[in-house]
């Protein structure tokens, strides 16, 4: 086998390892810092697209349109968590079915609204070639993207104020109540915070990703899997799920067909939960 | 000070606590005397705010205490659980800002007094706070109330599972404290020394009330009192 | 009369309804009679769901992953088949269920037998739905006459032949309609009686309480694997019927939507009720059915979607849980006598036959020995290198204060924490690494701290589980079950829910449930707590006559209580042995004291 194959191969994985992980990370968040798993994750995700594809179409131009995208899906978080995850505290399988019932209910707004059939934002195409084989420059720098997301949710959660009073919420939310901490207001900006990365995905993966009503599914999916997988340390351990488990797909998924990928994803994610029932990251002594 | 009036809670629909009255007054060290079970430990999640009040009230620095703990936080009520329960995968430095900072202080001039005044911590600054023992997450605990700058402190069994240097290093800790910040405390403990040593007053309580009221010399006196109480 | 139809209201209605259903199928609109057949076919499916969570607890959203392969299997057999042989029924509908359960099973084995979460388990059968959506898009095959062509779908289906041989035809949809109607109807009240026999007992209270199912001695893996299992084949079922019902599959089974209807119908009919999925498909069938398009699709699915919201923020027990509610306030409650339950009194001469028989049934009592056992968590160590043995004869009480890991000692002795270092025996078994269910199979007996009883289920039934896990034979259970309810003297509570009684009273139900076990070896953790001194005094005089049938452990603060147990007496202090004697000479002991009063000397 060649050597630039087998570069182009690893770099592309490493695109949707990296991929998945922006996808990932907001539900990440709002699972690790809040114990919710928002199963309308995908949704905020097609709505950060749509945000982004709106705002160019009425001529803002692309890289303004992603904070237009964030803001959008933050606000609408918000008012989601007020109305009805705040009700659900404390009851995890009847805010999945919820969020699943809002997940539907903005799918088929997005349908009604948009159609099911959206134009592309009509970004030029960059490509370089390593040997023989051509890659697309925009889905590489996912993987910068990644990692620079990554790196600010990092230092969101263990260098500001509201990151410690986010993390001592879900660690100890009695104690966190008893110090001064008020855990709802907190938990309505982690949970925004979790539709605004969301919305970033969507907007940022648009140029590779066209903005359909129900692109955020196979996202969501991988990404509930990631991050149940991850377990309670939220950040590392998606991130490390994200590169094994969706790199992992990716390079069988390269070598075989796509189909195989997503088994191959399956099959390791049933086999680490065989392994780690509670998550990988069960018994690990770090912050985040 | 700090007064309970008439405190009436308990779990679902247990009740625990019945029509329990009591007041600590300004710079006063009170102990909570009584057996395991007879509702200490739900007084004092009563008197926080934690678990849902039947009847009664809370009266903090003379104010009528709302409803949210947090609130009751700001009004300045530190509390030290039993079981400790610092915030496991935050830092010890972690653990003290974050109390400081949610009720307005500066976090950094807070963590470095508490690390002053506790140097059993300094070492350990940067560690996690899961990883810590018994002794020094007691230690943290009461570091970590004592940053919200209380005017009255709960603590509940502090020298449970907790070896006896650092029970004297908390003793210390305490007796200093009230005298220079002027904190009013109320402790509930079963290890008598440790109460004889800072309270000056008592409060007893059998089967979630209190039965009797009591100072220091008349406690230490009596032997009898002390053997029912500690059911040795 | 109001009361007695209450209690089989489950038998009653759906057996009324089935009637009128099978009554009206002859005149029904040919049109109506084919869509009202797909909600009985959906029905069907809630009703699968519903046996897995309502009864299982799990939510598990593969349900529609066992439908739909049992209908692509089913369907597969009766392309093959039909045209030969005729009957598709009996070809689809078997071998739906056989797929469906083979399926369910495999993924219950995963789930189950890694003790997965709550919430890994949902999601992990999430997945398991949506992998098969991602690969049946694909998915092409030849399988003998019928032809799997991914997104193409499966077609030529045959409907309903209920004749026999190549000339038989198709039932028209009148004669569907009665047909499925009547299968479902069978599967229900085979499904009824099924969670009200013994292993739907179990199902029960593994639902209620996990740990405690166990500590009973329970293989609760096997038995979750069992129900997932059965909750597979009726999906089989439903898929089968749908495959000749529709006469054509394609992978959109699999979709999202799909896999939301189901919990949707349960919800709406009310969770756990095995008759309200029908009611919930049937609700939502005629609703999209009047608001046009009759499946759901475009604003349906938006409407549903807000019903699910509304449902879970709202109306948390459905329709007939909201009926039945409303219902109760009518007949008489049955948890009014516990309100008026007088104080326990221990009947010594029937517990002495209960231990009696014990001994004969289960063998003569074991002796617990634990060598050097550790136990650590994060920085805190609760048990530290403790070795000590437990013999039959007089009880043995572990005293020390508060924090010193008398609990966490127990605990581990039991397998509830994982010790790091040491070894447990029980007998002359090892028992350190055995799951909790086998220690209780070889002997053991637990009580913790809490009361842990069924707070659902009656009083009798509790005691009845317990019995029931040692002899697996439901008459001998409720032989057992009765003297232990009348040693309690609890006959009169038999009846209302364990959760209806005092604290002090569920201990002593707790204690009665340890004691259908007849286990050879006690681990009391603190029983005395919450008690009257009435009550501290019969249980003190039970453990004493417990100790001479069996090894007794008590875990206990209160010192008078123990001393009044004239046993043994192990003082742990900060996860160590400390001293051991008597009370009497403990009493006298300064060191010991000191540990108590919290003086430095000797601490």
């Amino acid at each position: 086998m060649e050597l630039d194959y087998l570069v182009t191969v690893l770099l592309s994985s490493l695109s949707s390892a990296s991929i998945l992980l922006i996808a990932t990370l907001g539900l990440a968040v709002v699972y690790g810092l809040m114990g919710v798993i928002n199963l309308a994750h995908g949704e905020f995700l097609m709505v950060g697209a749509y945000s982004a594809l709106t705002a160019t179409q009425i001529g803002i131009p692309y890289p303004l349109a992603i904070p237009v995208a964030v803001v959008t899906t933050m606000l609408i978080g918000a008012i989601v968590e007020l109305l009805i995850i705040r009700r659900l505290y404390g009851r995890l399988f009847d805010t999945m079915l919820a969020t699943w019932g809002l997940g539907m209910v903005f799918n088929q707004a997005a349908v009604l609204l948009f159609g099911t059939v959206s134009p592309g934002i009509g970004m030029p195409q960059y490509n370089f070639k390593i040997g023989g084989y051509s890659l697309a420059a925009y889905s590489i720098a996912m993987i910068l993207v990644a990692a620079v997301m990554l790196a600010f949710v990092y230092l969101l959660m263990t260098k500001t104020v509201y990151g410690m009073k986010a993390r001592a919420s879900i660690q100890e939310p009695k104690m966190a109540q008893a110090i001064g901490i008020d855990s709802s207001r907190v938990n309505t900006l982690t949970f925004a915070i979790g539709c605004g990365l969301a919305g970033f995905a969507g907007a940022i993966l648009l140029p590779i990703i066209p903005a359909t009503p129900s692109m955020g599914l196979f996202f969501a999916v991988k990404g509930f899997l990631t991050v149940v997988v991850a377990g309670p340390v939220a950040l590392t351990g998606s991130a490390l799920t994200a590169l094994g488990l969706g790199g992992g797909a990716s390079v069988t998924a390269s070598f075989m067909t796509s189909v195989v990928g997503d088994v191959f994803f399956f099959l390791v994610t049933a086999l680490l939960l065989w392994l780690y029932p509670m998550g990988i990251s069960a018994r690990w002594r770090r912050k985040l | 000070m700090f007064k309970v009036t008439n405190a009436t809670g308990g779990y679902g629909k247990t009740t625990i606590i019945r029509d329990v009255t009591l007041e600590v007054k300004a710079s006063e060290i009170v102990a909570l005397l009584g057996r395991n079970g007879v509702g200490k430990s739900t007084l004092m999640r009563y008197a926080t705010g934690l678990i849902l009040a039947k009847k009664g009230s809370v009266e903090i620095a003379g104010a009528r205490a709302p409803a949210a703990p947090a609130k009751r936080a700001r009004l300045g009520l530190g509390y030290v659980p039993q079981g400790r329960f610092v915030f496991p995968r935050m830092t010890v430095t972690e653990n003290i800002a974050v109390a400081a900072a949610s009720n307005g202080f500066d976090a950094k001039e807070t963590v470095k007094k508490m690390l002053a005044d506790f140097p059993l911590l300094g070492p350990k600054a940067n560690d996690l706070a899961g990883g810590l023992s018994g002794g020094q997450q007691q230690v943290l605990a009461l570091a970590r109330a004592l940053a919200i700058k209380p005017k009255i402190l709960l603590l509940d069994e502090p020298t449970e599972g907790v070896q006896p240097s650092i029970i004297d290093e908390i003793a210390g800790v305490l007796k200093r404290i009230n005298q220079e910040s002027e904190i009013a405390i109320l402790v509930a403990e079963q290890n008598l020394d440790f109460c004889l040593s800072i309270a000056e007053r008592a409060y007893v309580m059998e089967k979630g009330s209190i039965y009797l009221e009591t100072d220091r010399e008349s406690l230490s006196r009596d032997k009898e009192l002390q053997q029912e109480l500690l059911g040795v | 009369m109001l009361e007695r139809l209450y209690y089989s209201s489950g038998l009653v209605f759906p057996a009324i309804a089935t009637a009128i259903a099978l009554a009206v199928s002859h005149s029904l609109d040919p049109y109506l009679a084919f869509v009202a057949t797909s909600w009985i076919i959906f029905g069907l499916l809630g009703l699968s769901l519903d046996i897995i969570w309502g009864r299982g607890g799990l939510l598990s959203l593969a349900q529609t992953a066992f439908y739909g392969l049992g209908g692509y299997f089913g369907a597969v057999i009766a392309i093959n088949m039909a045209s030969e042989w005729g009957m598709t029924l009996v070809w689809a509908v078997p071998s739906g269920a056989l797929f469906g359960a083979v399926v369910a099973a495999a993924l219950g084995y995963i789930i189950f037998f890694a003790r997965m979460g709550e919430l890994q388990s949902t999601i992990l059968s999430y997945t398991f739905t949506l992998l098969l959506w991602a690969v049946t898009q694909s998915f092409k095959i030849d399988i003998g006459k019928a032809a799997i062509g991914g997104d193409n779908g499966l077609s030529n289906i045959p409907g309903i032949v209920l004749g026999f041989g190549s000339k038989a035809e198709s039932l028209d949809p009148n004669q569907t309609f009665a047909t499925v109607v009547a299968i479902s109807a069978v599967i229900y009240f085979f499904t009824r009686w099924l969670m009200r026999s013994n292993f739907g007992k179990v199902v029960d209270c593994i639902r209620i309480d996990v740990e405690k199912t166990e500590l009973l001695g329970y293989d609760i893996r096997k038995i979750q694997v069992m129900n997932f299992a059965y909750s597979g084949a009726v999906a089989g079922v439903a898929g089968a019927l749908f495959a000749l019902w529709a006469n054509y599959l394609n992978p959109s089974l699999f979709s999202v939507p799909e896999a939301l209807l189901v919990p949707i119908y349960v919800l709406v009919g009310g969770l756990g009720t095995l008759a309200g999925p029908f009611l919930g498909a049937l609700a939502i069938g005629a609703l999209s059915f009047w608001l046009g398009g009759g499946a759901a699709s475009g604003q349906t699915t938006l409407i549903l979607g807000a019903i699910l919201i509304l449902l879970v923020l709202f109306l948390q027990n459905g329709i007939l849980g909201a009926l039945g509610q409303f219902w109760r306030q009518f007949i008489p409650d049955p948890n009014d006598a516990a309100r008026h339950a007088g104080a326990v009194k221990i009947d010594t001469e029937v517990l002495e036959t209960i231990l009696t028989d014990a001994a004969e049934q289960a063998g003569p009592a074991k002796e617990l020995d634990s060598n050097n056992l550790f136990k650590r968590f994060g920085g805190v160590i609760p048990v530290n290198d403790v070795s000590r043995e437990f013999a039959p004869g007089k009880p043995y009480a572990l005293i020390g204060p508060n924090g010193a890991g008398k609990s966490s000692y127990l605990k581990t002795c039991v397998g509830l924490y994982r010790p790091e270092g040491g070894s447990i025996k029980l007998g002359n078994d090892d028992v350190t690494k055995a799951p909790i269910f086998e220690r209780v199979r070889k002997g053991m007996g637990v009580k913790n701290q809490k009361p842990q009883v069924f707070g659902e289920n009656t009083v009798e039934q509790n005691l009845w589980s317990a019995a029931y896990a040692r002899t697996k034979e439901g008459q001998q259970a409720t032989a057992i079950s009765q003297k232990v309810l009348g040693m309690l003297g609890l006959e009169e509570q038999a009846n209302a829910q364990a959760s209806a009684l005092s604290h002090g009273q569920q201990q002593w139900l707790d204690i009665g449930m340890v004691l259908c076990l007849a286990p050879r070896v006690v681990l009391l953790d603190e029983p005395a707590a919450g008690m009257t001194n009435e009550e501290t005094r019969e249980l003190s005089l039970l453990v004493r006559t417990l100790a001479k049938h069996t090894t007794v452990v008590v875990v206990e603060h209160d010192m008078e209580f123990v001393r009044t147990l004239e046993g043994h007496v192990t003082v742990l202090h900060q996860g160590k042995l400390f001293a051991e004697g008597d009370i009497e000479t403990l009493r006298a002991n300064d060191a010991v004291l000191d540990i108590y009063l919290g003086r430095r000397e000797h601490v």
